[in-house]
């Protein structure tokens, strides 16, 4: 250890910061809060963008009441918002029947249990549609969808685990959106089948008969010929088309149509509040970087007498002041690692928040997001998944060799002589 | 030529009522190869500005340092710390231990800048010193006179030609000062290292066959206030 004058720096550098141990850990801490938040503003947005975008469970279209497509979206895909309203079933049946839709699913909303919805449809969404490019909805073991007459639900993998729910379970849905003890519908409701998990937005809804919905006591009885949104797997050129008839020309409904750019949209309209956060990550990396400063403006006035007699032992200047950068740098880089930590933390509970709020499933470790090869793939697109990473590394050297810079060059002119302080 | 030559050196430092105060005023000084040599002097006339001089950590303003035939006053600061890593060792009064490093750490530091860590060789130090026991002690769990013969084997870990000990008994008791002043002499000895012992203390200089005085040596109009 003492033979290269590597480690020998690299010893008298952590033996150092371990005599001021709190300090060190402040300033460790601090980097490591700014660095997650930074990584944390930037990769959780773009992993919601992308965890969003690729959970439309896949439609490509919503078609609702006169309003928001936005809002539309989040009720009828992501079962968030209050619906804009109801069309009438021959609304449903005529985007049905229209050549350019491959599949339309009618669904009705208005209630509740313990805060999970009540989505009403038909039991062909189940049979016929894929939520992904290949992939049907599959019911656990011993299960099955519901009849389209009886009062049977087919509970999502999330809501029926978070409500202990099991094939033969019973329950009385409660009216509207929201949970409320007091507005329980009489009906009763079994579970007959328990879905698979799919990590899209229906995991955490109960399915019912769109007919159950309709006709559930207390309901308007206005409503029971009506339909909350349909479902849409439009082709593309039909689209457009849908999109003149419906929003253009039309005033009687609203066509969400594609649903990802709609999304995209909202995420762009959000940006304002990543700005705020990268705010805050800098002024907390620049906390980070004053302490380090200080720490070792700390540790370098009460060493100064030690340094002289490294100096005495034959110690040269550039020794001394590599010591003390690499105090600096240590600081910082065990900032880094615990940026990772840190982002990892704020990671898991944005996912586990976003998942219980939305039923979307993101990957909080996911920390460079390439895309697959490309032949046209310049060197920009080649690097920018790994911006944010590169972003951080450089950011978090910068803060170490900047903040340890003038404690380093304090070192470095520090007279010998006057810190051996002579007596005599 | 004797081992260390020292000619015409003169050191002064900035006055704080302006100008310059010379501390360090020496026409001639030598020192035999392996003698061991005790200087008295008073406290604050200049004692330990010579012995930094002739550790290379100060630059005389004039004058001539020639250590085994290199004059240290023409080398350059880097020069100089090799000088000291590989040719020079240092008692101070006060220890000057590194507080965050055992025994067997400071011994080590103090061979390592110039590339002759030993292991063995640092730990065969501490056991002459009487500190074999205590190897991983930190200074602060040792005694004042165990901090001294740690000070002792590090000045001496790399077997260096010239030792410079600065009132090295200052902060002992009269027994411990004893013992530490007997140590050094012998492992000097035993190492073929030439001592330069400087003391306010007339025992600790009777107890050297070289013996001579700061002021005789030093011309500057000096005294005790003026470092």
């Amino acid at each position: 250890m003492f033979r290269s004058r590597f480690t020998v720096i690299a010893l008298l550098a952590w033996r150092g910061l371990k005599q001021h141990a709190f300090s060190s850990f402040v300033a460790v801490f601090t980097i490591s809060m700014a660095g997650g938040l930074f990584l944390g503003t930037w990769k959780i947005k773009e992993e919601t963008q992308k965890a969003f975008t690729n959970s439309s469970g896949g439609f490509n279209g919503v078609l609702g009441a006169r309003g928001s497509k936005l809002q539309l979206i989040l009720n009828a895909i992501f079962h968030m918002e209050a619906s804009p309203g109801n069309l009438p079933w021959e609304q449903y049946e005529l985007i049905r029947d229209n050549r350019g839709v491959k599949e339309a699913y009618p669904i009705a909303v208005g209630d509740n249990y313990h805060g999970y919805r009540l989505v009403g449809t038909l039991p062909d969404l189940f049979q016929q549609h894929e939520w992904k490019a290949g992939r049907k909805y599959e019911v656990k073991g011993g299960g099955r969808i519901f009849s389209e007459n009886a009062k049977e639900a087919l509970v999502g993998n999330f809501a029926a685990r978070k409500l202990g729910f099991s094939i033969g379970s019973k329950f009385h849905p409660y009216h509207g959106l929201d949970f409320d003890e007091t507005k329980r519908h009489e009906e009763t409701y079994v579970v007959v089948g328990i879905l698979e998990p799919t990590g899209t937005p229906s995991d955490k809804v109960i399915w019912v008969p769109i007919k159950g919905i309709q006709h559930m006591e207390d309901h308007d009885p206005a409503a029971a010929d009506s339909v909350s949104a349909v479902l849409l797997v439009l082709r593309t050129a039909a689209g457009f088309q849908l999109d003149m008839k419906y929003n253009k020309q039309g005033n009687q409904a609203t066509l969400a149509w594609p649903v990802a750019a709609t999304l995209a949209s909202f995420f762009d309209r959000l940006s304002w509040f990543e700005d705020i956060l990268a705010l805050v990550a800098f002024f907390v990396a620049l906390v980070g970087s004053l302490i380090i400063f200080a720490t070792l403006r700390t540790v370098m006035n009460e060493k100064k007498r030690e340094y002289a007699i490294l100096r005495c032992l034959g110690a040269s200047r550039l020794v001394v002041t590599c010591v003390v950068l690499a105090q600096s740098l240590f600081l910082s880089f065990s900032g880094l690692a615990g940026s990772f930590l840190a982002y990892g933390g704020i990671g898991f509970t944005a996912a586990r928040l976003i998942r219980e709020q939305t039923g979307v499933v993101m990957d909080p470790l996911s920390l460079v997001s390439p895309g697959p090869k490309n032949p046209n793939d310049t060197f920009w697109t080649t690097v920018e998944p790994f911006l944010p990473l590169l972003t951080l590394v450089l950011g978090i050297f910068l803060i170490g060799f900047v903040s340890g810079l003038l404690p380093a060059l304090q070192a470095y002119r520090s007279s010998l002589s006057e810190n051996l302080s002579p007596k005599s | 030529m004797s081992f260390l030559e020292v000619q015409h050196l003169r050191k002064s430092f900035p006055s704080p009522e302006g100008g310059e105060s010379l501390v360090v005023d020496l026409e001639r000084f030598s020192l035999e190869s392996e003698s061991l040599c005790g200087m008295k002097g008073e406290s604050g006339s200049g004692k330990t500005t010579f012995l930094h001089l002739l550790a290379g950590i100060l630059k005389p303003d004039n004058g001539s340092i020639i250590l085994n035939g290199r004059d240290i006053s023409q080398l350059s600061e880097g020069a100089r710390d090799r000088l000291r890593a590989e040719s020079v060792g240092y008692v101070f009064q006060s220890f000057n231990l590194l507080q965050g490093f055992t025994c067997l750490e400071n011994v080590l530091l103090a061979t390592s800048f110039a590339g002759q860590a030993n292991k063995t060789w640092a730990k065969e130090l501490l056991d002459r010193v009487g500190l074999s026991r205590r190897t991983n002690y930190y200074p602060r769990q040792l005694s004042v006179g165990q901090q001294q013969r740690v000070a002792v084997a590090r000045a001496l870990a790399n077997r260096p030609q010239l030792v410079l000990a600065d009132e090295p008994t200052g902060n002992l008791d009269p027994k411990n000062s004893h013992k530490a002043l007997s140590l050094l002499k012998e492992l000097c000895r035993e190492n073929g290292s030439s001592l330069l012992l400087v003391s306010h203390d007339e025992k600790v200089i009777e107890s050297f066959e070289n013996q001579f005085t700061w002021e005789e040596l030093n011309q500057a109009p000096s005294s005790a206030a003026e470092e």
